[in-house]
């Protein structure tokens, strides 16, 4: 078997065996598949309008991949200082980044029932090309990976439980609810759309929206998106090398 | 009976240091924490394979830090360490692939299930599912957890947890077992049961390196210790060279037969069969009862880390 299909193979395992305790309790995954739908809901009710809940559906597919990679951080967390699963896994070999995508595996297999129903929403709304669905699933995995990166930093670096519980909401809040991911980005300002567009969850949500033919955009800005996602995913990875500590200092 | 500085005692390093032999060697170790805390000064020592070592020293004192340096969970600032011939900081990979650690402090997730935490950990070692079904099954067996392979793990007293985490790091079969201070909570049956297993794993060519506070378990299974205190290593040597550090032939507590007749217990040392004896005919003359106790492995450690005996 090849170094990679190892590696797989243990982050497979590493993350089946972390949301064991999940797997086993179907109300915890319906809730937790729940709540990235609710900003849905109000959408729907608010506006009235398919479309737009359309588009919120579009926003709540991104944010459920984002919000498992920054949620990770409290697994790391507590496999790091409280059940010391991870200092067993350093001495045995296993690689950090293997096990960063073991956790988040985990906690993407919770989700993966709100994801599936998610996708399969946006299909029935609009049903774009193979390559268009391709695309718009690797723009999310592409966040994904940028937001493992951040909850693997956050719950290694930090020693104090209420700090790895609380920044990940926090910034679940700032990058998923407050920029223009559930709602167009047409409804801020001119002065702060650029400033948006920075965010990358709202570059997520915009090809997911294009690609799924829900918003036009223009071959320029289909590229600062991905460009800004590739940035920021390089980025996270970069600081996740500097701080995440696998091996303590 | 005067109050006796720590010197370092290096007694009888660890005979036969020919290639092959050591399990653990280091040279010069240090730490010091980012913080600027230094958490180890210059400890060299070395351990043999097949062999018990443990790790003595008051809390702080630096054992878990050297333990995880050596297990490669932490970098050291200074020295260097050798685990079954390799380098820890440069070929940490091959040392991971021999080793296993049960960390201080370690649980098991309660959710889950001893087969569960066993059998997983088989998987993530690289296991065929036949393979890590049959290594769990043994592993749990071994451990006495086979009966409660499917209880949840919050339904476990504390022992049985423990001997999960043991478990877990047995899965891989490891030339050499890191124990960070593994029956800290346990009552006396199931530290029995931890030693009889520390005692099969190096019946069976395995080595161990294990932190404890429990003077008893070190002297019942430790073929070396070694004491640590602020960060230096005082003391590298056998149980019996150990007490033989402390100078005593024997220590003797004189206590009154009846309470509160105006005498007081007196903690004595005597350096030789004269004042035995004087202290034999005190205990008659003054009505008082003698108990004669050879020195212990706590006395030793009491007096290499600057205490008393009598404290």
């Amino acid at each position: 078997m090849g170094p990679l299909r190892t590696n797989l193979r243990q982050a497979f395992y590493i993350g089946l065996f972390d949301s064991l305790p999940t797997l086993r309790d179907p109300g915890v995954i319906f809730l937790l598949s729940l709540l990235s739908f609710l900003p849905v809901l109000f959408i729907y009710v608010f506006t009235g309008t398919g479309s737009a809940a359309l588009g919120s559906i579009a926003g709540a597919t991104v944010l459920i991949l984002a919000f498992t990679g920054l949620n990770a951080a409290q697994s790391v967390y507590f496999n790091k200082h409280w059940f010391r699963f991870q200092d067993m896994l350093v001495a045995t070999g296993v690689a950090p980044t293997t096990y960063a995508l073991g956790l988040s595996l985990g906690t993407l297999v919770v989700s993966l029932p709100a994801v599936v129903l998610s996708i399969g929403l946006l299909l029935a709304g609009s049903f774009p090309g193979g390559l268009q669905i391709l695309l718009a699933i690797g723009s999310i995995l592409v966040l994904w990976v940028a937001m493992i990166f951040i909850g693997f930093s956050i719950g290694t670096a930090t020693k104090n439980l209420r700090r790895a519980n609380s920044l990940a909401p926090i910034l679940s809040i700032i990058l998923g609810f407050l920029p223009p991911v559930y709602y167009p980005l047409s409804r801020l300002p001119d002065y702060l759309q650029p400033l948006a567009m920075l965010v990358p969850t709202t570059d997520a949500a915009q090809l997911v929206k294009y690609y799924f033919g829900l918003l036009p955009l223009s071959a320029l800005n289909v590229e600062i998106s991905w460009m800004i996602l590739a940035v920021f995913a390089v980025v996270t990875a970069f600081v996740a090398i500097k701080r995440a500590n696998w091996v303590d200092p | 009976m005067t109050t006796i500085p720590s010197p370092v005692y290096e007694v009888g390093l660890s005979p036969n240091q020919a290639k092959g032999s050591t399990a653990v060697s280091a040279s010069h170790l240090s730490k010091t924490y980012p913080g600027g805390t230094q958490a180890l000064q210059d400890v060299s020592f070395t351990v043999n394979r097949g062999h018990v070592f443990c790790l003595l020293g008051r809390n702080g004192a630096g054992k878990t830090t050297l333990l995880r340096i050596l297990a490669t969970q932490l970098r050291s600032t200074g020295g260097v360490a050798e685990v079954l011939g390799h380098n820890v900081a440069s070929n940490t990979e091959t040392v991971r692939a021999k080793i296993a650690c049960v960390p201080q402090e370690a649980r098991p997730q309660m959710m889950t299930s001893p087969w569960d935490h066993v059998y997983y950990k088989c998987l993530i070692d690289g296991m065929p599912r036949p393979e890590a079904k049959a290594r769990a099954k043994e592993v749990l067996e071994l451990l006495g957890l086979w009966e409660h392979k499917d209880k949840l793990s919050s339904d476990l007293s504390g022992g049985l947890r423990q001997r999960i985490i043991i478990g877990m790091a047995l899965t891989g079969s490891p030339e050499l077992i890191f124990l960070d201070e593994p029956t800290i909570g346990l009552d006396p049956l199931g530290r029995r049961m931890v030693w009889s297993l520390i005692r099969e794993m190096t019946r069976k060519g395995v080595t161990v390196m294990l932190t404890t506070h429990y003077m008893d378990e070190a002297e019942s299974l430790a073929d070396n210790v070694g004491i640590i205190e602020h960060g230096k290593m005082v003391f590298v040597g056998t149980v019996e060279q150990a007490k033989a550090v402390t100078e005593m032939k024997m220590r003797v507590l004189i206590e009154p037969l009846v309470a509160n007749n105006g005498s007081k217990a007196e903690l004595l040392t005597p350096n030789s069969n004269q004042e035995i004896l004087q202290i034999i005919e005190r205990g008659l003359r003054e009505n008082m009862k003698v108990t004669f106790k050879p020195p212990t492995l706590e006395d030793a450690f009491i007096k290499l880390v600057g205490g008393t005996i009598e404290d």
